[in-house]
């Protein structure tokens, strides 16, 4: 098991290179270099010495395997850069924005689960029934409506019926003030966790459905466990493989859908630290920022690998 | 032509008798492709919306849209849904439903470059993951799951960040992030297929590599793919939304329809039209692409095959 765990953790590392290698081959089609980017059209005014200077600072002409191994290097000693819009470190930047993505995140995927598990469970233990039903329209809704659009439709519900705009007030923290906290983050929460659970709902009601007609849960049933304990210790426990890999895959799809959903509700956080990096062409941001999203994506399906082993006994002996 | 033990083909049909093929024999004989989705209550719906959307998406293109999509009337801006307007007016006074429909044609144009990128090369890479050496399919693994662990809509806002905005970027840009799932749908039959006896009988009688390939292995994984073309064009058509959301769709005066939602949320709650309008135009088309693969997958069930 160990050794399992051990190898899977090599292949990650081996991924998360390649992964910085993409994004740097990407960002070096990027027309213009550092210089143009932060100094715009007054790059032109420079004197010839100028521009040697900048170049060098900022590794220019360099050739691109040292660019690599600097940016590599740097970013490893735990130097990420310098914003070129916002003149401060980037590493602060990524600092103030993470905490507020986590919690989106987090937020979103609990919903998600809350919502996919419950609704798959009672509707594949009543399939047809109106639970079943209200999932089904549920599941329909969440995958057919993006969370761009229900985002922003929430929004300008809520602006025009209750008169509230999730951005008047400055992003409170989940410490300093969390009613407000909770407020600001539960609706973007609910617009990206729709998608996320109607995956998860028909992912689960299909493997509870599975479950249903095995040998060993007419057996549970027939030596008169109740109906919870069969539910819970037999049914959901056997169908959470194809459970914790959906929430993995849909892990995804929420990193991207966090990008867009910050934006509408005015969060400070990851996302929108990138869109503003993108529009502002601040390229240190923009690499760093993607591999870091990569990173997350990549260790948690690591962690979903090794959750397998701990929830199947019968991944372990692979 | 035909070989050895396969039943000859029917005396009574002298005019160009069908080509027989080893897969005739290894697989029981399937409805018609059109036949099977419209069969399947899911695929039905599915056929119907994206019929509409194309339908829109044509209308679009031949310039039928009831007014021009740049035509803005001051006088009548922000005008409620009526017969003039469908879909109401927007905050310049132009028809929201026309400039809907040349959304959805510009949208289904990127999606459909992207997802032919996407497809081709991944199609490609797959076969040859699967059928040719270790190496290339070791190499080829690698960078499919390098490009797996980036989110595809972030890759896709990572290279339209380097190439710039415009329509054929945002395809590629589309395109490149869908790759992957390709080359994985395709790699696994391919190596089922591979030691399947009628491909092995093929390779004792001596046919080439190219023959195995074209004609015994490529139509076997047709099934998956077009499951997943349908699935990819769906995605393709809410990532373009997506991107054109975030400013980074093609430049105007092109419409889009995430533009359109995008600055609809300053107006939704004083002229809700403006956002229902190019919401329902994506939602039609996510959905309705969504339920052609899904109507897709029953009717060639990879699953009970590739087992």
């Amino acid at each position: 098991m160990l050794l399992g765990i051990g190898r899977r953790i090599a292949t990650t590392v081996v991924t998360l290179f390649g992964v910085s290698v993409v994004i740097f081959v990407i960002l070096r089609l990027l027309p213009g270099n550092a210089v143009t980017a932060s100094l715009g059209v007054s790059a032109g005014l420079l004197t010839h010495a100028q521009l040697v200077a900048l170049n060098h600072y900022y590794g220019i002409g360099q050739p691109l395997l040292n660019q690599y191994a600097d940016w590599v290097g740097s970013t490893f000693s735990g130097n990420l850069g310098i914003s070129l819009a916002a003149r401060v470190s980037v590493a602060s930047l990524i600092g103030s924005a993470l905490p507020v993505t986590l919690e989106l995140a987090i937020a979103a995927m609990l919903l998600g689960l809350l919502i996919g598990v419950g609704f798959g469970v009672l509707g594949a233990l009543r399939p047809g029934r109106i639970a079943d039903d209200i999932g089904q329209g549920v599941a329909v809704f969440g995958l057919g409506v993006p969370s761009f659009i229900i985002g922003t439709g929430l929004v300008t519900f809520l602006a025009s019926t209750f008169h509230y705009f999730p951005s008047s007030q400055a992003f409170a923290g989940l410490f300093s003030n969390p009613w407000l906290n909770v407020q600001q983050i539960f609706f973007p929460a609910l617009a990206l966790s729709l998608g996320i659970g109607a995956a998860i709902m028909r992912t689960t009601r299909a493997a509870v459905l599975e479950v249903t007609n095995l040998n060993f849960t007419r057996t549970a049933r027939g030596k008169g466990l109740s109906p919870s304990a069969v539910t819970w210790r037999h049914l959901l426990l056997n169908a959470l493989v194809p459970i914790v890999t959906m929430s993995g895959i849909q892990l995804g799809y929420l990193l991207g859908g966090t990008v867009i959903i910050e934006q509408i509700f005015v969060l400070p956080g990851l996302g929108r630290l990138l869109v503003t990096s993108i529009n502002n062409r601040d390229f240190p941001v923009v690499q760093t920022l993607t591999l870091l999203f990569a990173t997350g994506f990549v260790i948690v399906n690591m962690l979903v690998d090794v959750l397998y082993t701990v929830i199947d006994p019968r991944t372990r002996s692979r | 032509m035909s070989t050895p033990w396969t039943p000859a083909p029917a005396p009574a049909a002298p005019p160009a008798p069908l080509p027989t093929r080893l897969d005739d024999v290894a697989e029981p004989e399937r409805r018609s492709l059109l036949g099977a989705l419209v069969h399947n209550r899911n695929g039905r719906v599915g056929c119907v919306l994206v019929a509409i959307v194309v339908l829109a998406a044509i209308v679009a293109a031949a310039g039928g849209t009831p007014y021009s999509p740049t035509y803005a009337d001051a006088s009548a801006a922000l005008k409620g849904v009526s017969l003039h307007h469908l879909f109401g007016t927007d905050q310049f006074g132009r028809d929201v439903f026309s400039l809907v429909l040349q959304g959805i044609g510009v949208s289904l144009e990127i999606a459909v470059v992207a997802v032919l990128i996407a497809g081709v090369v991944g199609t490609v890479a797959g076969i040859v993951a699967g059928f040719l050496g270790r190496w290339p399919s070791l190499l080829i693994m690698r960078v499919t799951d390098i490009l797996f662990a980036i989110p595809a809509i972030l890759l896709a806002l990572a290279i339209v960040t380097a190439l710039g905005p415009g329509w054929l970027n945002s395809a590629l840009a589309i395109g490149v992030g869908y790759v992957p799932i390709f080359v994985r749908v395709v790699r696994g039959p391919v190596l089922a297929l591979r030691e399947a006896d009628f491909v092995r009988a093929g390779r004792v009688l001596g046919f080439s590599r190219t023959r195995l390939l074209l004609r015994h292995i490529l139509p076997n994984v047709g099934g998956a793919v077009a499951v997943q073309t349908s699935l990819a064009l769906s995605w393709a058509v809410l990532a373009e939304a997506s991107l054109s959301f975030l400013g980074l769709g093609p430049p105007p005066p092109t419409a889009s329809l995430g533009e359109m939602v995008s600055q609809s949320s300053s107006l939704a709650g004083i002229a809700w039209w403006t956002l229902a309008g190019p919401s329902i135009a994506i939602v039609l088309a996510v959905i309705g692409f969504n339920f052609v693969g899904d109507g897709l997958r029953d009717a060639f069930d990879p699953r009970a095959r590739n087992r």
